[in-house]
């Protein structure tokens, strides 16, 4: 087999503006300045409120200060925000790792800015720069082994995709994707360097601890993430001999294991009457043949049929989503468990489904929120096109069945499968790890889908399946890049301090 | 008649006759020409104080009287604004707020009716009536008004008539600490005072009849039971059983009925046409009830006329005939409300509002010809009153209460309105009109017509059938060429057998022939 690599790749650069830059540095640059330019430079591109951020913001001691507010919503991207100047009775609505980042962007506000006044900006700022880094990590991880060419056309894809505005408009919102997103990306790098055997793996192992609990954490939905981390990340235990980083790694699990159960169990208690409702009218409901009998395995009132394909977003409707009425005779009566007891005694049902949520599962950005404030002067919901190619790209072009989801996940575990299956012969844990990575990333996207048809049925589901579309890119573009590193299966680089086991010729190749 | 008066009655006529076909169809009862328009000016909302929630109570009050209510913050009154009032209404929540400068210009020399209400009313009303004030720090008080009365009154900060020079006064108000005994209200020529006005008490009451009289409403009142929060999903059994039990007691009654847009076509609904046709074939009077609006307030929604036009024309193929709108008086405030969702009726029962989301608020009011005032039962029952039945209240009144959820809230609810002693009367006597684009409903004496044409309430329980096709059968392209394909492959299938095992044969007998 031929190796289109070298050996020492990390010092391979370019130059660029006189600076000598690494594949990884191009990357962060690139997504730095197109992020920069689309989220700090006018019109200034953000996500409008599609009435979740009051659950968001007021706990923080942030308020709605602009009057016409109510009107801006699913509309028009707000950037100013009223901070409480007294006593906060608002009590936390909801626990997430969010509010972490929102705080510290308060802080930043306060000191820089103003004591009364909140510009999302300044959040934005904090998110831009912890993503830079992650891309910065993740094209590392990626392209360390590669030739400069390689490299640098890789990381010009990392650029496309993970520059694209549809994923970064999201840090000018109070939405937790943009928390999702970073952490994600951290979780992927981490581990896909500590395959890479690159950096201090005591400080991946803190790096893909930290950035796991705070992805499970974001958001309640993400209670399977926390879950899947722990277990397939068992594998972690064996990369290294040392007692220390086995114990450590145990712990890190339990604590990833942990933060998912309790994640699951803030579900029950907050599951939102919003998404308790679209979970039956537009899930459960949806696609029965016969709504009443459904309604009836529930224990609920089969007159309540008539709300089935029911959105909340409607502007007018029979009965409130909040009323004491749908409280005490129809939430009380389901939940998440029953719903997912539902589907899996109904296979069909809950095939049609999964083809209704893979129509957008590959929807960055979802259409139903505006990008640009109401003063830039744009139509309501108008769209911000700036740098959102890939997203465009992948909206339209990606086929939207549930069946090409299983032949994307069939073809790139087959592509990966021969290397692990070299690394498990030769008894290579570091080496298994690669396979673990996608196959978790893969489970994390699944669940995502899963959590968003049994939460909430297919309404708001472009948003709600963020997580899918997030992690088929990271998996999509690790394959793209292996298949431009030409090391997809068996030419796996297994670490720095074995490279001399798998000797790399052609040094010129790519010079 | 002098020949004066006749000289100018006639044009009067001849006007009116001419602008009458002018008036849009189907908006017969929103104000009408003729009817007095009020201003209605405010200091503040006292939101938090005793008096907060005075001036949406006065909204409401002024609606039962059919008045078309321009709302105005006296912030924003510019001077001249009350030429084209037949009355003006100013009420001040803050002893500390007077009436502005402009504002006090212009009722000097205001024509039309002028009714003050709360503290420091102005000085050319105090010198018209003689005006004396007093204030009353802290004290216990007992409000009579004609047969009703409330007793144990708690009276913070609150302005009385220490004296005045009025032709008219209305009711009173003793104070227990001191004995003292003052009139409620005054009434002067063109001005009216009335010191004080806190919601939720008998003032409210009187406060209805001094507008009763202010505003020259003397037709005798009617009350009216009307049932709320009745959806598609609520107890339809008990419903039922509901209008049964009041139909034995002789009690008419009114059910505001949640609308349905989507679905209209499954059992579920029409179980709940089926319980809406008993009930109206129990003396009870159909309402549409204003579709609960969703807080994503969007725009670019236009749909609540064809919504309601849709659902009005459902009830009506069923043989339900709607006869108003039972909404919030925040609904009467919003122009695509009162446009898109009311313009079908010309009689509503205004609701105290709960959740108050606009869409295109105004400050103008949509008036109708028949307007309810709405009240809890425990408003009734906190009113005390000479005799055991409940004196006539001052204007067309809908004592409201919701479905009960149970068969104990059932016998709860039967249970009080007996004890009213009330005679409740029957909505369809009266004259109420409903007109969508397919059909007018109309009704008067007891007899409701749709289309002209009186339609039967009697009622025979239908089962309904639970067997639907709720999935459409999916489309088949071509289906037909499909079929023809199919039948002709069949054929060129059994001919091909056929050649094939008449080749078979032949070949199978040459060679046999052959050895």
């Amino acid at each position: 087999m031929i190796y289109n690599t070298v050996t020492t790749t990390l010092r391979q650069s370019i130059r660029l503006a006189g600076l000598r830059t690494s594949p990884a540095f191009l990357a962060a640059f690139g997504v730095l300045l197109i992020t920069v330019i689309a989220l700090f430079t006018a019109p200034y591109i953000g996500m409008a409120d599609n009435g979740d951020y009051f659950r968001n913001i007021y706990s923080n001691g942030l308020y709605f200060s602009q009057p016409d507010y109510d009107s801006q919503y699913f509309g028009y991207f707000v950037k100013h925000f009223g901070i409480y100047q007294y006593f906060n009775e608002n009590g936390a609505t909801l626990d997430s790792s969010q509010s972490i980042f929102i705080k510290l962007a308060i802080g930043l506000n306060k000191l820089l800015f103003s004591s009364t006044v909140f510009d999302i900006r300044f959040q934005a700022a904090i998110y831009t720069l912890l993503y830079v880094l992650a891309v910065y990590l993740l094209v590392e991880a990626i392209t360390c082994r590669m030739t400069r060419k390689q490299g640098m056309l890789c990381a010009l894809v990392a650029v496309f995709v993970f520059g694209d505005t549809g994923y970064t408009a999201y840090f000018n919102s109070f939405y937790s994707e943009s928390i999702v997103l970073i952490m994600m990306l951290y979780v992927f790098a981490a581990w896909l360097l500590l395959y890479r055997k690159r950096y201090n793996d005591y400080f991946l192992l803190a790096l893909f601890l930290i950035s796991g609990l705070l992805l499970t954490t974001s958001k309640q939905q993400n209670a399977p993430v926390g879950i899947i981390l722990a277990v397939l990340g068992i594998m972690l235990f064996w990369v290294r001999r040392d007692r220390i980083f086995r114990g450590l790694t145990l712990i890190s699990l339990i604590l990833l294991m942990t933060s998912g159960v309790l994640t699951y169990l803030n579900i029950s208690k907050e599951f939102v009457n919003i998404n308790q409702y679209h979970a039956m009218t537009r899930g459960v409901l949806k696609d029965s043949a016969n709504p009443e009998t459904s309604l009836k395995s529930f224990g609920i009132d089969e007159q309540y049929a008539i709300l089935k394909n029911n959105i909340y977003y409607e502007q007018y409707g029979t009965v409130d989503v909040n009323s004491p009425l749908l409280e005490k005779e129809f939430y009380s009566k389901y939940g998440f468990v029953s719903i997912l007891k539902y589907y899996l005694a109904n296979p069909d049902q809950f095939s049609s489904i999964l083809d209704v949520a893979a129509q957008s599962a590959f929807t960055i950005k979802p259409a139903a929120m505006g990008n640009y404030e109401q003063s830039a002067g744009m139509d309501f919901r108008a769209q911000s096109h700036f740098f959102a190619l890939y997203s465009l790209l992948k909206g339209i072009l990606a086929p939207k069945t549930f069946g090409f989801i299983l032949l994307w996940m069939a073809l790139v575990i087959g592509l990966y499968m021969p290397s692990f299956i070299q690394a498990l012969k030769a008894r290579d844990p570091r080496g298994m790890q690669r396979m673990a990575l996608i196959v978790a990333s893969m489970a994390v996207g699944l669940s995502g889908i899963m959590v968003s048809i049994i939460g909430a049925g297919d309404a708001d589901i472009s948003k709600h399946e963020f997580l899918f579309t997030l992690a088929f890119d990271l998996v999509s573009v690790l394959a793209v890049s292996g298949v431009i590193g030409r090391r997809v299966s068996g030419s796996r680089e297994p670490a720095a301090g074995v490279a001399p086991r798998m000797q790399k010729v052609q040094k010129g190749v790519s010079a | 008649m002098s020949s004066c008066r006749r000289n100018l009655l006639l044009p009067l006529l001849l006007m009116a006759l001419l602008l009458l076909p002018a008036a849009p169809a189907g908006a017969t009862g929103q104000a009408s020409a003729e009817q007095p328009r009020v201003l209605l000016l405010y200091d503040s909302l006292a939101s938090g104080t005793p008096r907060g929630g005075n001036i949406p109570e006065l909204q409401r009050q002024l609606a039962a009287y059919h008045m078309q209510v321009t709302l105005i913050s006296l912030n924003h009154y510019e001077q001249g604004a009350m030429k084209g009032f037949s009355n003006v209404i100013t009420v001040i929540n803050d002893r500390e707020l007077a009436v502005s400068k402009a504002a006090e210009e212009d009722i000097a020399g205001y024509k039309g009716q002028y009714l003050h209400v709360g503290y420091n009313p102005p000085d050319v009303m105090k010198q018209a009536m003689k005006l004396n004030t007093g204030m009353i720090a802290e004290e216990s008080a007992k409000l009579t008004f004609g047969l009703f009365r409330e007793e144990s009154l708690m009276l913070r900060q609150v302005p009385y008539i220490a004296a005045s020079s009025a032709e008219r006064a209305y009711g009173s108000l003793s104070l227990t600490g001191s004995g003292t005994e003052v009139p409620y209200a005054v009434s002067s020529g063109r001005f009216t005072y009335v010191p004080y006005l806190e919601a939720g008490n008998a003032g409210k009451l009187a406060m209805l009849e001094v507008l009763k009289d202010w505003l020259g409403a003397g037709a005798p009142a009617q009350t009216y039971l009307v049932i709320k929060e009745i959806y598609p999903f609520s107890d339809l059994a008990l419903l039922e059983e509901l209008a049964g039990r009041l139909y034995e007691a002789g009690v008419p009654f009114i059910a505001s009925v949640r609308p349905v847009f989507s679905n209209t076509d499954f059992p579920a609904m029409q179980r709940y046409l089926e319980a809406l046709k008993a009930v109206q074939s129990k003396n009870g009077s159909i309402l549409v009830n204003a579709p609960v609006v969703m807080p994503s307030i969007n725009s670019s929604d236009l749909t609540l006329n064809g919504k309601m036009n849709s659902f009005l024309n459902l009830l009506a193929d069923n043989g339900i005939a709607p006869l108003g709108m039972g909404a919030d008086i925040s609904w009467t405030y919003d122009k695509e409300y009162a446009a898109a969702g009311m313009s079908f009726f010309d009689s509503v029962v205004l609701f105290q509002d709960e959740d108050v989301i606009h869409r295109e608020e105004t400050n103008v009011s949509t008036a109708f010809a028949s307007s309810l005032y709405s009240v809890t039962p425990e408003f009734l029952s906190g009113l005390k009153h000479e005799g055991k039945a409940v004196p006539q209240l001052p204007a067309d009144t809908a004592v409201t209460v919701n479905l009960p959820e149970d068969k104990a809230g059932l016998e709860a609810l039967l249970q009080t309105v007996n004890s009213y002693w009330i005679t409740f009367a029957d909505y369809k006597q009266t004259g109420h009109k409903v007109v969508t684009d397919t059909y007018t409903v109309d009704s008067a004496g007891g007899v409701i017509r749709v289309n002209g044409s009186p339609i039967n309430v009697d009622y025979m329980p239908e089962a309904v059938s639970s067997d639907f096709e709720y999935q459409e059968e999916q489309y088949q392209s071509f289906k037909a060429l499909f079929s023809v394909q199919n039948k002709f492959f069949i054929v060129v299938i059994a001919v091909a057998l056929l050649l094939f095992g008449v080749l078979l044969t032949v070949g199978y007998r040459l060679y046999r022939k052959k050895y």
